[in-house]
């Protein structure tokens, strides 16, 4: 074996940084993985290797220069390379990369599917890749969960369990319903992203969920027993009296399923709406009214 | 060999090989409850410590690396086949496409 110093083409007085960067420059250049072709590479790489076994750690380096070790100091082990298993059928496919010549399959020739990979590799099976998919559900749909049936745009259809609570942006991964595998591979997945379409009367914030309820002027201040939608199906709910417009009441585990099993609550924010056309009855009780003419709800 | 295996071979640690695994410069064999690995995987993994350490490359870079040496190697692969194709031919077909290569 050539002198180490040599191998790596530094000087005998170079500083460990010199020595590390003239290494790394060599193991970029002669490294086996990155020249697949070229057999020689393996032996120049073994030596610069073995080179910088010593040169690189300064202990050894300084008993080499004493003539204490020689430059066959550091043992190297033997090993395989990456481009030893490339070309294998079954380690290959996995890491089958069509990326550099994909292109080469649009040519309109007899060696079309020879580049487009159509007349795939020998008999190595491998799994098919994974479909992606975007599906918009309302809000209920959301909480209550449910079955659709998706249309595909290449096609065919896939039934779909929406699991009760499934989140805005969640993916749902069904199994084997993906593109098929090759040469009797298994199918890949087919990922769907859930998109929960906002709803008209009900937000969600968190696990709970924020209604306005309309009530009558008369319901606000007698109190009633009102119908209130939610997320599973309309309840009744008291209204105290003299209640204001503002007030909100809490429907407790009406709201959106959580992680836990459970449900958050429902807010339900009341509204006082008054008749579309005036009310001749009320406006005289209004002007007749004393309570109502000293009261004034901005300065309490 | 097992990832618990794997790791031993290579000495490097659990996290380690899974961010590996997540970054598809690894792919291991089966399914993620039981996943299996090759020798070919243990000599992908020598590559990448070798670009980390020998050479000073950082993962974005491994990515880079390690997504040409897959093509590299399909290309190869792809060249393999038409040369053994090429080798069934005709006398006359092969010396006529070494003519032709030879001018282009």
């Amino acid at each position: 074996m050539a002198n180490p110093y040599e191998t790596l083409g530094v000087a005998k007085g170079a500083s460990q940084k010199e020595i590390q960067t003239a290494y790394r420059k060599l193991a970029k250049k002669l490294h086996p993985d990155l020249n697949p072709g070229d057999a020689a590479s393996e032996e120049k790489f073994k030596a610069a290797s073995a080179a910088y076994a010593i040169l690189g750690d300064e202990d050894k380096r300084a008993k080499f220069d004493r003539g204490e070790i020689d430059e066959t100091g550091a043992g190297q082990q033997q090993r395989s390379y990456y481009r030893d298993y490339a070309a294998d059928q079954a380690s290959g496919a996995r890491y089958h990369n069509a990326g550099g010549f994909a292109d080469f399959g649009d040519r309109d020739d007899i060696f079309s599917s020879f580049f487009s990979g159509a007349r795939s590799r020998g008999n190595a099976s491998y799994q098919g890749g994974d479909l992606q998919y975007r599906l918009e559900v309302s809000l209920r749909e959301a909480a209550n969960g449910g079955k659709r049936t998706v249309s595909l745009p290449e096609g065919g259809t896939l039934e779909l369990k929406i699991p009760a609570g499934v989140r805005d942006g969640q993916i749902l991964r069904l199994r084997g319903k993906g593109a098929p595998g090759h040469n009797d591979g298994p199918a890949g997945d087919a990922l769907i992203e859930i998109h929960v379409l906002p709803d008209r009367q009900f937000s969600l914030e968190g696990d709970d969920v924020r209604t306005e309820v309309p009530i009558s002027i008369r319901e606000a201040v007698l109190g009633a027993k009102v119908e209130v939608p939610t997320l599973s199906g309309a309840v009744f709910l008291s209204v105290p009296p003299n209640s204001s417009t503002g007030k909100t009441l809490r429907l407790k585990g009406k709201g959106f399923p959580n992680k836990h099993g459970g449900h958050g609550d429902q807010y339900v924010v009341l509204k006082i709406v008054l008749q579309g056309t005036p009310d001749a009855e009320l406006n005289e009780f209004m002007t007749n009214w004393e309570a109502g003419k000293s009261h004034d709800p901005r300065r309490t | 060999m097992d990832e618990l295996e794997y790791c031993r071979t290579l000495r490097i640690e659990t996290s380690t090989l899974q961010m590996w695994v997540e970054e598809r410069w690894i792919i291991p064999v089966g399914s993620p409850d039981a996943f299996s690995y090759e020798d070919a995987d243990v000599a992908r993994g020598r590559l990448i410590l070798d670009l980390i350490g020998s050479m000073g490359v950082n993962d974005a870079g491994i990515d880079v690396v390690i997504d040409l040496v897959d093509q590299l190697h399909s290309l190869r692969e792809r060249m393999r086949l038409l040369m053994d194709a090429i080798a069934t031919q005709d006398i006359a077909v092969q010396n006529a496409l070494g003519r032709a290569l030879n001018r282009g």
